[in-house]
């Protein structure tokens, strides 16, 4: 892949000068960044580096979390308008439906297969209930997982395979009309197959999607990335291409700095 | 050595079980015994003919079955009062209460757990003296004012329960709605009480059986020890726990006492029955929860 997405991107998201503590413990400092609808950004980093703790900056789950403060900017363009969501009065609830995520272990909803698409889009989106199915066959579809769930919706969901059930919580977030995706860590709990077929799958959405998404491997990052960044005690102290990465000197430094 | 440790173990295990058990065959069976050859028609009619009893056209004299009726009544009437209120203060405590009220709330809440029965059916019985001297001369101990002070005797084992199975949910559970952008209150409506449902139904179950059982409380507020169907919710009326008190205290013949025997097998079976009743209503929800029908 050439330099394309380098020039005069327009970003979708812009993070400045954010500072979140929990408990008055600060896990975030003076953090800035941007991403790019089309450009797939991995985030890299230790452990206790504030990766996850970002990524629910952008949707506003820390609040979820006992005694979160935000500071700073975080700007989204949402259906081609910019808001700060910690300025604007934007519904919590429709702005987690435009800013989906995914985490480490598939989080699904203890219900069927189709329940966990139906569930949400009728809940959030107000889908009347005659255009549910098709909506669900859909996402299905979307996620590479229609041909492999179509004969056993009603199944408990926790039936599907790990690999499956992941798939499925991305399923359940296109159905829900997002443009932007924050994938924590999404194959850390799969194998290696299933994790390629999730990194597939990821591929074939960024285009038309901003997707930000939290990786432990960097040979995951190097597969994926069309940027990345580096975490380091709650900043960003790099931002490599996908040139620089895939580089074989910047490479050991990584594994020096992450590792 | 840890064999021998690992063994014993395992050896006192299966003795507590046993033992549990035990004492649970036992108990039946002497009740059985004692009460079984009682169990007939008359038991519960006495000499009224069954079908006029049923649709209260004749009184009962001695029989258990306006006690039977009450029993019921008492029941749902104090579930109905104490379950949505249990279940709305557990789900309060819970996702809502933080900090400092929480804790006077929770405090509140073990109180009146631990708030013996006799001193509620006190509190029942000086109630309806101030409202006669008060406000309604016309006031009296009535199946109502029973069911009401039952009601705030299980009352902690609902919210207890309700509180406990909530915050025993994974986080992940939690987050799961609200990341797809569901309120707090769908939240708690689609996800987290119905993955709770096991919990709040052995609090239920709990509630419903201390109701069922319960004597002190409704001595000072209502039952009565002759008195037939109650008339509506305001009347006096007969209960079984009570009318087996009465006649374990008064009984002037052995088959008085038989009667008592065969009364507590029926009160037995009334629990069970109304026990099954909670477990049904449990999968018939976790059915439609778990298949399509939710989307109602």
């Amino acid at each position: 892949m050439g330099p394309k997405g380098l020039i005069n991107l327009e970003p979708t998201v812009l993070v400045e000068s954010l500072h979140v503590s929990f408990a008055g413990r600060e896990v975030l400092h003076n953090l800035s960044a941007e991403f790019h609808r089309g450009r797939l950004a991995v985030i890299l980093g230790r452990s206790g580096s504030g990766k996850t703790t970002f990524l629910r900056t952008l949707n506003r789950l820390n609040k979820c979390f006992s005694r979160s403060a935000t500071r700073g900017f975080v700007r989204l363009k949402l259906q081609g308008e910019w808001s700060d969501i910690y300025q604007d009065a934007m519904p919590l609830s429709e702005l987690r439906r435009r800013v989906g995520m995914v985490f480490q272990t598939p989080h699904l909803l203890p219900a069927s297969i189709a329940d966990n698409l139906a569930l949400p889009v009728k809940l959030v989106l107000g889908v009347p209930r005659r255009d549910i199915p098709a909506r669900v066959e859909w996402a299905l579809k979307e996620a590479h997982l229609w041909e492999e769930v179509k004969d056993r919706l009603e199944a408990p969901a926790h039936t599907l395979s790990g690999g499956q059930q992941q798939r499925l919580c991305l399923a359940r977030l296109l159905a829900l009309e997002p443009e932007i995706l924050l994938l924590d860590e999404p194959t850390a709990s799969l194998d290696f197959r299933a994790a390629l077929k999730v990194e597939e799958l990821l591929l074939s959405l960024k285009e038309r999607y901003t997707i930000i998404a939290v990786s432990h491997s960097l040979s995951q990052a190097r597969r994926l990335a069309d940027e990345a960044l580096i975490f380091r005690d709650g900043s960003v102290v790099q931002r490599l291409s996908r040139e620089d990465l895939q580089a074989p000197d910047t490479l050991q430094a990584l594994l020096e700095e992450i590792f | 050595m840890i064999k021998k440790i690992t063994y014993l173990a395992r050896a006192c295990s299966w003795l507590a079980v046993l033992t549990t058990v035990g004492m649970i065959l036992l108990f039946l069976g002497f009740l059985g015994v004692r009460g079984f050859d009682t169990i007939n028609l008359s038991l519960f009619f006495g000499n009224t003919p069954p079908w006029e009893a049923i649709t209260a056209r004749l009184p009962v004299w001695h029989g258990i079955w306006p006690a039977c009726v009450g029993t019921v009544a008492l029941v749902l009437l104090s579930s109905f009062l104490a379950i949505p209120l249990g279940l709305a203060s557990g789900i309060y405590l819970a996702h809502y209460a933080a900090g400092y009220w929480k804790k006077w709330f929770c405090l509140a809440v073990d109180l009146l757990a631990g708030i013996p029965s006799i001193v509620m059916g006190l509190f029942g019985f000086a109630l309806i003296l101030f409202l006669k001297k008060a406000v309604a001369p016309q006031a009296n101990t009535c199946l109502l004012l029973s069911a009401g002070c039952l009601a705030l005797l299980v009352l902690p084992y609902v919210i207890l329960m309700t509180q406990t199975a909530l915050e025993a949910l994974p986080d992940e559970l939690r987050l799961a709605g609200l990341s797809l952008g569901f309120t707090p209150w769908q939240n708690i409506v689609h996800v987290l009480l119905p993955a709770a449902g096991r919990g709040i139904l052995s609090g239920v179950i709990l509630a419903v059986g201390r109701a069922a059982e319960d004597t002190a409380v409704i001595l000072l507020t209502g039952v009565v020890a002759n008195s037939g169907l109650p008339s509506g919710i305001l009347d006096k009326y007969e209960a079984l726990p009570f009318h087996i008190f009465f006649l374990a205290a008064e009984a002037r013949s052995d088959a008085e006492l038989a009667q008592g025997f065969g009364a507590a097998l029926i009160l037995l079976m009334l629990t069970a029955a109304l026990f099954m009743g909670a477990y049904y209503l449990k999968s018939t929800f976790a059915k439609t929860w778990d298949q399509k029908d939710l989307l109602i």
